[in-house]
């Protein structure tokens, strides 16, 4: 019976005795993945929750059970939550830790005690926003966007917001840092960069948005700290200063940052459709550049959140060209993947019905963003649902859809046992047909008129309302689910191979399952492409005691 | 790997104190050319200095001369840094629209 | 982690052996990745800078007055302190990488010295701009009423007081860091053999001092050409 990393482990301090000290100071990247994930996904159902009371209120026009004011704290909360705690770290923090070390043949990622600092960083931002719901006037009420002079004004938890976030930021980057050097520095002998797998490109082209972009909302936080702390002036317009600079500066990284949210989520698309297409991916290297441009490209299209805010018609017509510009890339992915199923025996197991729900989900997010890309169009349908519903379509529909993908997929690995197909199946399509019911009818209700962050409505716009709440209970239904599948499956399920999907990447050619704590037993030396199916079967085989090639 | 160990200290001083003398001469050069010329603009020549110390502090005493992966990183970097902050802000700015109606700009906000 | 790292190998087809560059004893991982914190560095105080440039586009002749009233010759005197504080890091790091640790300690220390002259400088020009109302919160800040200044010299205080005082704190940090080092150099963990420490701390030194060569011009020797009625502590 040989020993998994659930068996033991390094750790940053000393060598404790306890199982729970051992979790607690564990330096290996796949423990520390898992911790993200528990610690994620406990904050992903509080925001859920946080949603599910607005829907509740907003079930009918009026006043129900929220006053105003509760309800935009409400959302912020919801957006806080959400973006910094959950999607935003998101991908790279679970499968970046967990998966991409594997997948590089590398022993853990280069900096091991900084992984767990991060962690641990990461857990200190999560408590300082919680805190802000207990202290005070309660959470922000700001929008997670904390516009200026609002937020200098309003007496809520502004301050603790901000440090969280700030907080969260710097773990981000950390792990940015440490995946970079990691790919520079830690991939197999032979493995160049156009022998990686997609989602390292992925997870490549994220780790510079994280590293670039990061600083900017870290030092335009601290900035409106100072401003609402010290009035140093550079937003407040009696002094001079100008409210549209914070949404720059804001913007700046959050348009970036979303890029940083989808890039590992295509990521692991790319690694989903080939294996169950049994072929090799169509165009890899345009995939792996398309990843690069998008994140380079990204950097430029920021102002497009910002057309109503004053800006100059020049700038204006400058961001909405870069903006319909970065959406080609995305489609280039789009057809490669399509290219990679034609002629493919599909095997339409949960991870593959993940990833072809979630290509209609993100074709819908990303169409209604090149809409509001217009600026004429932009004018009428900014802050209303319409773009509620498009960005929810495509960070719901696109990252989280793939990011339960991808939990399908390396479910077996990471856990060692299998979850019921069946089950899964079903919880899949109740996900899929909630999350519809509930936002397609927004997209409706905006371009009629129903702004967003708006706790009450006119009697018009009510049947949209009951609608989504219908989607609403489906869809929660079907997370709930999902999650129960795979309690089920880690505790009860069936005992997985190394290789159950039978697919070609170095995660799979592990000894056990679960994986060893020092990951393969010998490095391989890497003279293949990541994706060689030879009639739907890998090419590449290895003896699992010297990692050599049998093939 | 301690390859960085294999230096020649003299010669290696001897360029330290070269980039000392240079960065004190360009450091000098700013008091002066106040004096000296562009003095409205003085903007201007104080950037172009300010790069060019930053330019040997980079090479020589951040050791950066001849990284070849780095460099490229540095280039990146900077060209964002020029993009965003420079180039798109200063074409939102050069174009400013409601510069006479605004509260901060127009000429009762005391200049 | 353990100096007594050994790296794998791993063997291609051909039967020819590959070094396995593992994440322990890798120089130049350690030196890659502080280089990439680095451009973090450099991203924030760039925002500042875009900050400050707007600002100044708005109100140009503000800026050059309020710049001509700060003291040219303390900012000039720190300018130089803290060049020649890169050096003796600089030349603390050849003594080290050439085996002298004693003299890379000695050099440290001078480092050290000269930070907190830097320091001590910086608080007499912020003692004086109190002295003369100008500070954070003080009336002459607030605008709106009799006292204030006019927006641009709000603006150009507001962000002189942010960015003087995040560059001290980052230099705060900076002797933070070089004492932990040289008691890392003490209990022999740092050395000739083993000294990437002392390589990405003379960086963050040298990163501190460029941000310097930035701050430097544009808030004192923008204004240096006009004549001002009036400064405080200036020329």
């Amino acid at each position: 019976m040989s020993k998994t990393y659930f068996d033991e482990t390094h750790c940053a301090i000393g060598h404790p005795k306890s199982k729970f000290m051992q979790w607690m100071l564990t330096v290996d990247h796949k423990r520390i993945g898992i911790m993200y994930a528990a610690v994620m996904f406990t904050f992903f159902f509080v925001a859920v929750f946080t949603a599910f009371a607005m829907r509740l209120e907003l079930f009918a026009p009026g006043a129900q059970y929220m006053d105003g004011d509760t309800f935009n704290q409400a959302f912020t909360l919801h957006g806080v939550i959400m973006i910094f705690l959950f999607v935003i770290p998101g991908i790279p923090a679970i499968f970046g830790n967990i998966v991409m070390p594997l997948m590089i043949g590398a022993k853990d990622v280069s900096f091991p005690r900084l992984n767990w600092f991060t962690f641990w960083l990461y857990i200190v931002g999560c408590g300082i926003a919680l805190t802000s719901i207990f202290l005070g006037e309660g959470v922000a009420d700001t929008g997670w966007t904390f516009y200026a002079p609002y937020s200098l004004n309003t007496g809520t938890n502004v301050i603790m917001a901000l440090v969280a976030a700030f907080v969260l930021g710097m773990a981000s980057i950390l792990t940015g840092l440490n995946f970079l050097v990691t790919i520079h520095r830690l991939r197999a002998p032979g493995m160049t960069f156009f022998k990686m797998p997609l989602f390292v490109w992925g997870i490549y082209a994220t780790a510079w948005i994280q590293l670039l972009a990061t600083p900017v909302v870290g030092i335009t936080l601290i900035l409106a700290i100072l401003e609402k702390y010290f009035g140093i002036g550079i937003f407040d317009p009696s002094k001079g200063g100008d409210p549209v600079l914070f949404q720059h500066l804001f913007w700046i990284y959050s348009h970036p940052a979303v890029y940083l949210m989808i890039l590992p989520a295509f990521g692991i698309m790319s690694e989903i459709i080939p294996t169950f297409s049994r072929k090799e991916i169509f165009g890899y290297r345009t995939i792996a550049l398309s990843s690069a441009s998008i994140a380079g490209i990204g950097y430029l299209v920021w102002g497009h959140h910002l057309y109503t805010s004053g800006m100059s018609d020049t700038a204006k017509s400058v961001f909405s060209f870069l903006t319909f510009f970065v959406a080609i890339p995305t489609g280039v992915k789009f057809y490669d993947w399509v290219a990679t199923m034609y002629q493919g025996k599909i095997v339409l197991s949960t991870p593959m019905i993940w990833a072809l729900g979630t290509m209609i989900t993100f074709a819908i997010g990303g169409m209604t963003g090149i809409t509001i890309t217009m600026i004429g169009l932009d004018i009428h349908l900014q802050d209303t649902y319409y773009s509620v519903a498009h960005f929810h379509y495509a960070i719901l529909g696109g990252v989280v859809f793939l990011m339960f993908a991808g939990m399908h997929y390396w479910f077996p690995l990471i856990t060692g046992r299998m979850y019921d197909e069946g089950k899964a199946k079903i919880a899949f399509y109740l996900n899929f047909v909630g999350f519809n019911l509930l936002w397609f009818p927004m997209f409706i209700a905006g371009y009629y008129g129903m702004p967003r962050r708006y706790f009450d409505y006119l009697p018009e716009f009510q049947i949209y309302h009951q609608v989504s709440f219908v989607g609403a209970v489906i869809f929660i239904s079907g997370l709930i689910y999902m999650f129960f599948v795979f309690y089920k499956g880690w505790t009860k399920g069936e005992k997985a191979t190394p290789n159950p999907w039978n697919a070609t990447t170095l995660e799979w050619h592990l000894p056990t399952s679960p994986p060893p704590l020092e990951n393969h037993t010998k490095v391989p030396y890497v003279d293949f492409n990541p994706y060689e199916y030879h009639h739907g079967e890998p090419v590449v085989k290895f003896d699992y005691k010297t990692m050599q090639r049998i093939d | 790997m301690v390859d960085t160990n294999n230096i020649n200290y003299e010669v290696e001083k001897k360029g330290y104190y070269k980039v000392l003398i240079g960065l004190l001469l360009l450091t000098g050069i700013t008091f002066i050319q106040p004096h000296l010329f562009m003095a409205e603009a003085s903007f201007v020549p104080q950037m172009i200095i300010a790069v060019i110390k930053a330019y040997l502090i980079v090479i020589y005493y951040m050791h950066l001369k001849g990284e070849k992966l780095i460099i490229p990183m540095v280039w990146f970097t900077l060209t964002l840094v020029l993009v965003f902050f420079v180039i798109v802000i200063g074409i939102d700015v050069a174009n400013f629209q409601f510069g006479a109606e605004s509260y901060i700009t127009a000429p009762t906000a005391h200049q | 982690m353990s100096h007594e790292y050994v790296p794998e190998i791993a063997t291609d087809r051909d039967g020819n052996q590959h070094e396995v560059q593992g994440w322990q004893d890798d120089f130049y991982g350690g030196k890659l990745g502080f280089w990439l914190f680095m451009f973090t560095e450099v991203m924030m105080f760039g925002a500042m800078f875009l900050t400050l440039a707007y600002y100044n586009s708005l109100h140009p002749q503000d800026f050059l007055e309020a710049s001509a009233s700060l003291n040219r010759w303390l900012g000039g005197f720190n300018t130089v302190i803290l060049l020649v504080s890169a050096l003796t890091m600089g030349l603390g790091l050849l003594k080290m990488r050439a085996g002298d640790v004693k003299g890379a300690k000695l050099m440290i220390w001078a480092t050290i010295l000269l930070a907190i002259v830097f320091l001590g400088v910086k608080a007499i020009e912020w003692t004086a701009e109190y002295n003369h109302g100008v500070f954070l919160g003080l009336p002459a800040m607030q605008g709106g009423h009799e006292g204030s200044m006019p927006f641009g010299k709000i603006l150009f205080f507001g962000m002189y007081f942010t960015m003087t005082g995040l560059h001290g704190f980052h230099i705060i940090i900076g002797i933070g860091l070089m004492i932990w080092l040289l008691k890392r150099i003490n209990s022999g963990k740092v050395s000739p053999e083993h000294h990437i420490l002392h390589w990405n701390i003379a960086l963050y030194w040298d990163i501190v001092h460029l941000i310097w060569v930035f701050v430097f011009p544009y808030y004192y020797m923008i204004g240096a050409g006009i004549t001002v009625a009036g400064g405080h502590g200036g020329h």
